[in-house]
């Protein structure tokens, strides 16, 4: 709800409540960044949501949805390479996507700074998997800089730019969802300049990494770690505060529980503090070691740093005796909290915790098993009225590749319509590999912003291949999960400019398909039925891919739109004389507008909930759900 | 956590005004020069279902979580989802409970049952005994919007004195958030709340 405009304000010394994602964009301001390229991916996606309302108003800036991750990287990694700052922003699995360049990049290294700030995901919250993003910065030889809170992702922000020109080299900057979605205080520094246009001077024999080159620049690039192990030594990223026998090593958001976790037991350490993860500062942490019998490291995921401190232990006949994940005082899974660090620190030096948390977990165990409420579609959600066609055109029994989005929340009964995914896109490519080795009907579904980012490779394949796959694009013009970002086929750009939007049915014929249709999910639902029905009959006979594009906007941005004109179409309701308590619209449909009253034991509709798609009169064999009159 | 912080969870459904109360909450707060952090969760675990929200008031407020058995406020914008964070509140700490229900599609699917009041009270008071339940729905609505649940939450926040958070703050912090339009309703709203809270406490 912060107003990206009040994220343009050249006041310097004020103070605002920040996401760290928002402080990140203001960051970007304050660093002087010239080129921002993102693709959303939640715990990331407020930085670009505020950068593109920030965009217009900034001189001599420019910001851009990629249309996918690797095409971000590149093309702010050109822009660096140019002679600018630059900015590639992307969840934990998007800095996947974006690999290849990634490693190149460190290769030839930037001539203007450039920050890759990847958000991972500890828990889960919104990802496929919760992989440790630093372990890129030790393989690709990039510097990692970790803030703890939002205020150090501004601050470390700027001195990461710093630095990245220093070494010439792009910066990792890692971040977590307890970051990303904390909001703190958080005070505004100047404004930068940034150029208006660079002159791009030609270095080919730096920037084309062909073998000959690239065997030069990979010991450059070692060379640069050297030095970038000095600023690691002497920067005040990494610093140590409190003072006892015990030490602990830490970074990033569990420096926080850290210190809660030492207040509440009421204990005295010395704490390392590591803001520069990559390289890691070998001396200080030797040093360290050697002034503590004992030393914790606290990180969530992966012993990352861990490890290195066995390393450096080994390297130099240090005797400390080092406690983690690997001798099982810390887990390797899920987000850290106050509690764990307090649990182990307890288990460690013998103590009682500071709360009875076993009695605690006890109660809560005697509560019996409450109802589930998972995330589901929304009401009025144009993907449940083409996920039912789906189900009743197939009778359930045809395999359903899914994609990355809200979609895959059909995973759930009694959609049910999820059955493998992979990543970005591997909706139809798995269905591709499917088809080949089963006679079963693949109906797969993918998103308009996924099929931009990554369907249209798996598009050419299955046609070159002749896979005999079926394949609904889901379209409601836009990036629904991540909080409405436009993409190609929105016709909005991330400079807030409108062009001319790319048809997904045009794209798939222009790749080959010859079997493209279009159609409105809530025109009639037999219709529906019937157009899937068609398109997998198609599909069979014919042994190659046919598309079949679902077109109607997201309730949440048509909720949105009604709220702000106040008109309201007339409400739908349950005629209770005709309905017959039969729960065909509760069971088939999961609307969460609906519920059942347990008094008449028919279902009745939540008029604050529902959204006006009308998809349950078509499911009720009774015509019992009607639209009063307007 | 030390006694200078003051936790608080916000329990409700995506879609209820959960992420929105944490952050005038905090706003409110920072506006009388407190530390603060907000603890969000957004993305997939936002569509609709089970959606907690934590705010720290505080010096001793350094990251966003809240570990069980330390919340001094735990409020419910829907019963089943308060017992769920039922495990968060302090012994001594106060829950506020919107008797509202909205049933989960599983409940009216007739694959789980929704536990009755009686269960819910019982369970609640495992961890603590101060329980303030009243229908913030029906307040809402008599305030003239639905929507305005988290507001009626906002009132009676301020109504347990629990928080360092002023009514003016509170209200200042809601002006400068929401558009025009709806502001004479949120206030209204957030004064009905405050009431109901004190008149509940007396």
């Amino acid at each position: 709800m912060t107003k990206p405009k009040q994220l343009l304000e050249d006041n310097v010394g004020k103070e605002m409540l920040l996401l760290a994602n928002e402080s990140i964009a203001r960051g970007v301001l304050e660093a002087g960044v010239r080129l921002v390229a993102l693709y959303p991916g939640t715990p990331s996606s407020e930085i670009g949501n505020n950068l593109t309302f920030m965009a217009p108003h900034i001189p001599d800036f420019y910001f851009e949805f990629s249309t996918n991750e690797k095409v971000a990287m590149e093309v702010a990694g050109a822009a660096a390479v140019a002679g600018v700052r630059s900015m590639m922003v992307c969840k934990g699995p998007g800095l996947n996507v974006a690999a290849d360049p990634f490693f190149s990049l460190a290769y030839v290294g930037v001539r203007g700074g450039m920050v890759i700030v990847v958000a991972d995901d500890p828990s889960m919250w919104s990802s496929q998997n919760e992989n440790d993003s630093r372990y890129y910065a030790l393989m690709g030889n990039m510097p990692l800089i970790e803030p703890s809170d939002p205020s150090e992702a501004k601050s470390m922000l700027l001195q990461a730019y710093e630095i990245s020109e220093k070494l010439e080299l792009p910066i990792l900057f890692r971040t977590t969802t307890r970051i990303n979605h904390t909001r703190s205080p958080i005070t505004f520094g100047p404004i930068r300049d940034r150029p208006k246009k660079v002159e791009f001077v030609k270095e080919p024999f730096r920037f084309v990494p062909i073998p000959s080159v690239a065997r030069i620049r990979h010991s450059w690039l070692l060379k640069q770690i050297e030095l970038a192990m000095e600023i690691s030594e002497s920067t005040k990223l990494n610093f140590t505060t409190g003072s006892g026998n015990l030490g602990i090593l830490t970074s990033g958001v569990s420096y926080n529980y850290v210190v809660e976790a030492l207040s509440a037991l009421d204990i005295n350490a010395e704490t390392l503090k590591l803001g520069m993860t990559h390289p890691v500062p070998e001396k200080m942490i030797s040093e360290f070691l050697k002034r503590h019998k004992q030393v914790v490291i606290v990180e969530e995921l992966d012993p990352f740093l861990e490890t290195h401190a066995r390393r450096i232990a080994q390297l130099n006949g240090i005797k400390t005796n080092i406690l983690g994940k690997e001798q099982g005082f810390f887990p390797r899974t899920l987000e850290y909290s106050p509690r764990i660090v307090i649990e182990a620190l307890s288990k460690i030096l013998n103590r009682n915790t500071s709360i009875n948390w076993k009695t605690i977990d006890q109660k809560a165990g005697e509560i019996s098993e409450l109802p589930p409420r998972p995330p589901l579609l929304c009401a009025g959600c144009p993907h449940r009225a083409t996920y039912y066609a789906i189900r009743v055109a197939t009778r359930g029994k045809a395999i359903y590749p899914s994609d990355i989005g809200c979609y895959t929340l059909s995973i759930a009964p009694p959609l049910e319509t999820a059955d493998i995914l992979f990543d970005m896109g591997s909706s139809i490519t798995t269905a591709c590999g499917l088809a080949e080795v089963t006679d079963q009907d693949v109906v797969a579904t993918i998103g308009d912003s996924t099929f931009f980012a990554a369907g249209l490779p798996g598009i050419a394949n299955a046609v070159y291949n002749q896979h005999r796959i079926s394949l609904v694009v889901l379209d409601n013009h836009t990036t629904a999960m991540t909080g409405h970002q436009p993409h190609p086929g929105t016709g909005v750009t991330g400079m807030q400019e409108k062009v001319p939007p790319l048809n997904i049915a045009k794209v798939c014929k222009g790749l080959g398909v010859e079997y493209v249709k279009t159609i409105d999910p809530f025109a009639s639902l037999a219709d529906l039925v019937a157009a899937v029905r068609e398109m997998t009959t198609w599909t069979r006979e014919n042994h190659k891919p046919a598309v079949l594009v679902s077109i109607a906007p997201c309730a949440l941005l048509e909720a949105a739109e009604r709220r702000k004109t106040g008109e309201f179409p007339p409400p739908y309701y349950v005629d209770s004389e005709l309905c017959n308590s039969c729960k065909r619209c509760l069971n088939r449909l999961s609307c969460p507008a609906m519920y059942l009253d347990t008094e008449t034991g028919q279902a009745v509709i939540d008029q604050t909930m529902c959204n006006y798609c009308g998809t349950c009169v078509a499911v009720c064999p009774q015509g019992a759900i009607k639209q009063e009159d307007a | 956590m030390k006694s200078d912080t003051v936790s608080i969870v916000i329990s409700g459904v995506g879609g209820q005004g959960v992420l929105t109360l944490a952050e005038i909450l905090a706003k409110a707060a920072l506006s009388d020069s407190h530390n603060v952090r907000v603890g969000e969760i957004h993305g997939m675990a936002q569509r609709g279902g089970h959606v907690v929200c934590t705010v720290r008031i505080g010096a001793g407020a350094r990251g966003p979580i809240v570990d069980p058995g330390t919340a001094n406020l735990l409020v419910g914008f829907e019963p089943v989802e308060t017992l769920r964070e039922a495990h968060m509140i302090r012994e001594d700490g106060c829950v506020l409970l919107s008797s509202h229900i909205q049933y989960p599609v599983a409940v009216s699917m007739g694959k789980a049952a929704y536990p009755n009041n009686k269960e819910i009270i019982s369970g609640i008071r495992k961890f603590s005994d101060r329980i303030l339940e009243f229908d913030a729905m029906a307040m809402a609505k008599k305030a003239g919007s639905s929507r305005v649940l988290n507001m009626i939450m906002l009132g009676a926040i301020i109504g347990t004195g629990l928080t360092p958070i002023t009514e003016e703050a509170a209200i200042d912090a809601v002006r400068s958030t929401f558009s025009k339009k709806f502001e004479s309703i949120n206030i209204k709203a957030v004064k009905m709340g405050r009431k109901k809270v004190e008149e509940l406490n007396r």
